[in-house]
């Protein structure tokens, strides 16, 4: 470790201080059982922030422009610099990375607080307490912590090999984490390494979110009383659910790795979650909600069961946002800020940076999200919106949707999944997974019919068969006879898959009546010697147990010439065979008790 | 099987081909035996005993079936008599290439009798089935052919489609051109033929309207039946309307077309029209490509 102290001794007694606490990034510490880090927390217990934030910041036109929105009202600002880094947002400084230095602005009003030449070092993240800004480098195998008042002097600057991540300020400490493991809490004045506290999961992060300090990445460790025992699994923690996503969103993004500071893939593919300090817990997740974007499409969950609660359809990807108190704000390239309400989705505010944008960060300490003035559309609604889309990128996303529109048990619901099924321009796995939904579905029969009515027809545009076997299963399932003449009319479309065909004739086995008796023995008679497919054999003989039970006497008889024509089918024959050995012929009366 | 196909196939077996009226009377002894002319259909086409096609088709066997089948396409209409029991075999099922088979000799012995077996399968999941039987369909004729064409203008095959419409012309049903219309403009460019043999004068004129949105070359093959129709079908006047479209269009295929049409043109009929094709042929000499 190499550790400068600028414009003030150099501190090189501190390594020789207190035997209690670790040297600074120290790799032979061993855990003292929160003791240190109990002693930095009973320093800081009545220190809160000195400095909000609630502003939105933008990188704009060439990644050479920075706008701040304060959310609370107020006008947006501006300041062009370079940008190679995503800005950070703390306290009450905007930090700025770019063109070989670092800048502080005003989060209120962009005003420049100082700049500091960076070297060209890209910056991982910062952190800020009203007084002073900590922030983090990575160079080539190792890292540095800058300490910056806010006269632009620098206080410290430290370099170590180990991986260092955001950091965070409090009342003059830094807590820095890093090693993926630990974070050290660092005297601002004298660089001295106050407190240490080794966590049980991955710590990239420290930030100081809503009034409050918190570690973690994946996870949120909150800084209070109960963070001494954080090492054997003690703390104040709350993670999100474990549930399928789609995509592989993150909650946060490693400390260790720079941001760019244009919005690429993974800005389009996010989760968020508040955390919030509660008296029960320590911390959980602000208003019971944690949120996951997938370009177009933001779903708000359940953080308690990971249920799904809401889904958002954006008129454009999602660049970026922010879990607030109260909802989520969430940013979009045309430089918009929605604002969304937590429990419903509801859209509930916006606001507007005025111009295109490349990436955006939010940060809302006190900003709380209006409640919304409307009772929005149900989750089913909601589903049904997002599935309407036919942008390719959403495939993922839809499936899951597809899936929990699966469990609603509204009509609609079966009409959107036919729709899907039936939809040409639909991605070919949603189609699947609409198909296998369909068939499952016990409510909606009369969207099933409908949708029977509908052939391929080239004339009419009708350039897509609905999904006639899943139909044709449910349909069954519930024992719908208006079905019949419907199913009939498929077996004879050859626009319908042979799958289709197949579960058409199976339904019609039990559900077809003496009116269906024609197109069934057409279809017989068309198939039982020409089918190319099994499907299509044993929709032949599904027909023919039709056949059977509606006519028994010249059906019987036709069914019993075409198993002994040798010209039939061969998978035809043997199930014809099978199904008249299985139901011999009605005697003739005299032959009654004959010997 | 129809009570009247059934009393047919019986004579047929027994090989009595004559009317049942003329065999319910007492034969005649004959005079002299003469060399008997072979009988004739109304079409002109010598009648042949199908006896034997009909017995093998009625075998069951698949070798023998085919056999029948290709005997009774070689007597063409002339063994039209065939049709019932060929159209028989064809309404039990038959595997895939004997129902070809079985398709195209219905077509062969163009006897109306084939076209209930045969309308059916125009919606066969097999393309090359329905292409057979939507062709066979235009030469059987007979109740049944124009509905089954019509629903196969909307089949997914585009040979199929092009079929339906180019046998609804030849079936000379007028009450398709409206689905005809529809399919032109769905790209079944054979419509456009059949359009041309069956249209009334306002939608002769709505088939011309369609040259410039339309391929030349599509719309003119609905055009050229158009100018060659009997003046009892289509005016003079609507024919000379008809070349003045063409005309319009100054281009060298209107000009090619029209020399075409001018040298085909019956010599004596329609001075009219005769006099608007030459100026027509004049003025587009110079056309543009």
């Amino acid at each position: 470790m190499k550790r400068v102290t600028i414009g003030a001794l150099v501190l090189l007694a501190a390594c020789g201080g207190d035997a209690s606490r670790p040297k600074t990034f120290s790799t032979d510490w061993l855990d003292d059982g929160g003791k240190s880090i109990a002693a930095v927390y009973q320093r800081l217990r009545n220190v809160t922030p000195e400095a909000t934030s609630d502003v939105a910041v933008a990188v704009a036109g060439n990644a050479d422009k920075i706008i701040g929105l304060p959310l609370s009202g107020g006008s947006p600002w501006m300041f062009s610099h370079a940008v190679d880094a995503r800005p950070v947002v703390s306290g009450g400084v905007v930090v700025v990375s770019g063109g070989n230095e670092v800048v502080a602005l005003d989060s209120k009003t962009g005003r420049k607080l100082w700049a500091r030449p960076s070297g060209g070092a890209p910056l991982l993240g910062a952190g800020d307490d009203g007084r002073t800004t900590a922030l983090t480098f990575s160079r080539a195998g190792s890292s540095t912590l800058l300490v910056v008042g806010r006269d632009g002097q620098v206080k410290q600057q430290i370099e170590t090999p180990s991986s260092v991540g955001s950091p965070a300020v409090l009342g003059g400490v830094v807590f820095v984490p890093w090693s993926n493991q630990y974070v050290s809490a660092l005297d601002a004045a004298t660089g001295d390494e106050l407190g240490r506290v080794v966590l049980r999961d991955k710590v990239t992060r420290a930030m100081s979110i809503g009034g409050s300090l918190y570690f973690g990445e994946v996870a949120y460790v909150r800084f209070d009383e109960k963070i001494p025992a954080a090492s054997s699994g003690g703390a104040s923690r709350v993670v999100i659910p474990s549930r399928e996503l789609p995509g592989t969103p993150r909650l946060n993004a490693p400390g260790t790795e720079k941001v760019p500071a244009v919005a690429g893939a993974r800005d389009r593919d996010r989760l968020f979650a508040r955390p919030v300090a509660s008296d029960r817990a320590g911390v959980s997740i602000d208003s019971g909600r944690f949120y996951a974007s997938y370009f177009q499409i933001v779903m708000g969950f359940d953080a308690a069961r990971g249920n799904l609660a809401w889904v958002h359809t954006h008129p454009s990807d999602v660049l970026g946002g922010e879990a607030i108190s109260g909802g989520l704000a969430i940013c979009d390239a045309t430089g918009k800020i929605h604002v969304l309400d937590a429990k419903s989705g509801s859209h509930v505010a916006e606001k507007s940076f005025g111009e295109p944008i490349k990436s955006c960060v939010v940060h809302a300490d006190t900003f709380r999200a209006p409640a919304p003035s409307s009772v929005g559309t149900n989750l089913s609604a909601q589903i049904q919106e997002a599935l309407a889309s036919r942008e390719a990128t959403l495939a993922t996303a839809q499936r899951l949707l597809l899936r929990e529109l699966a469990t609603q048990s509204d009509a609609s619901a079966t009409k959107t999944l036919i729709d899907i099924a039936s939809d040409p321009r639909a991605a070919p796995v949603l189609v699947t997974d609409a198909r296998a939904a369909i068939a499952s579905r016990r409510n909606g029969a009369n969207h099933m019919l409908a949708a029977l009515g509908r052939h391929y027809d080239y004339l009419k545009d009708v350039l897509a068969s609905p999904p006639v076997g899943p139909i044709a299963d449910a349909l069954a399932a519930m024992k719908e006879g208006n079905a019949a003449p419907l199913l009939a009319s498929h077996l004879l479309d050859p626009a319908d898959t042979d799958d289709d065909v197949k579960r058409a004739a199976a339904a019609l086995a039990t559900l077809a009546t003496k009116d269906e008796l024609p197109a069934l023995k057409q279809f017989f008679a068309l198939y039982r010697a020409s089918a190319e497919t099994e499907d299509v054999a044993l929709g032949v003989a599904s027909a023919a147990s039709a056949i059977l039970r509606l006519d028994p006497k010249e059906g019987r008889a036709l069914v019993e010439a075409a198993a002994k024509d040798p010209s039939t089918n061969e998978v035809v024959r043997a199930r014809l065979e099978a199904m008249l050995a299985a139901s011999p012929a009605a005697k003739p009366a005299g032959d009654a008790g004959a010997p | 099987m129809t009570m009247r196909q059934k009393t047919f196939l019986a004579l047929a077996l027994a090989g009595v081909l004559v009317p049942a009226a003329v065999s319910a009377q007492p034969k005649p002894a004959p005079a002299k035996p003469a060399a008997p002319a072979p009988a004739k259909d109304k079409k002109g086409d010598a009648k042949v005993d199908v006896a034997p096609i009909v017995q093998k088709l009625r075998s069951g066997d698949a070798s023998q079936i085919r056999e029948a089948l290709d005997e009774a396409r070689i007597a063409g209409p002339g063994g039209a008599a065939a049709a019932p029991a060929v159209a028989e075999v064809l309404g039990r099922g038959l595997p895939l290439p004997l129902t070809e088979s079985a398709i195209e000799t219905l077509a062969d012995l163009e006897a109306e009798a084939g076209t209930p077996a045969i309308a059916p399968y125009v919606s066969h999941r097999n393309t090359k089935v329905r292409r057979s039987a939507v062709k066979a369909l235009a030469r059987t004729k007979g109740a049944g052919a124009s509905a089954a064409l019509r629903r196969a203008l909307s089949d997914q095959d585009a040979v199929v489609r092009g079929n339906a419409a180019s046998g609804l012309g030849a079936l000379k049903a007028k009450d398709a051109v409206g689905d005809l219309f529809t399919a032109l403009d769905h790209r079944v460019n054979e419509a456009a033929s059949s359009i041309g043999q069956l249209c009334n004068p306002e939608q002769c004129e709505r088939l011309a309207a369609k040259l410039g949105p339309l391929p030349f070359d599509v719309v003119t093959g609905g055009l050229e039946h158009v100018l060659f129709r009997p003046t009892t079908e289509v005016s003079d006047d609507l024919k000379v309307k008809v070349v003045g479209r063409i005309r319009e269009l100054g281009t060298m295929e209107a000009n090619k077309f029209l020399r075409d049409v001018q040298k085909r043109w019956p010599s004596g009929t329609s001075p009219r029209v005769r006099q608007a094709i030459d100026q027509a042929v004049m003025a587009t000499s110079g056309g543009a490509k």
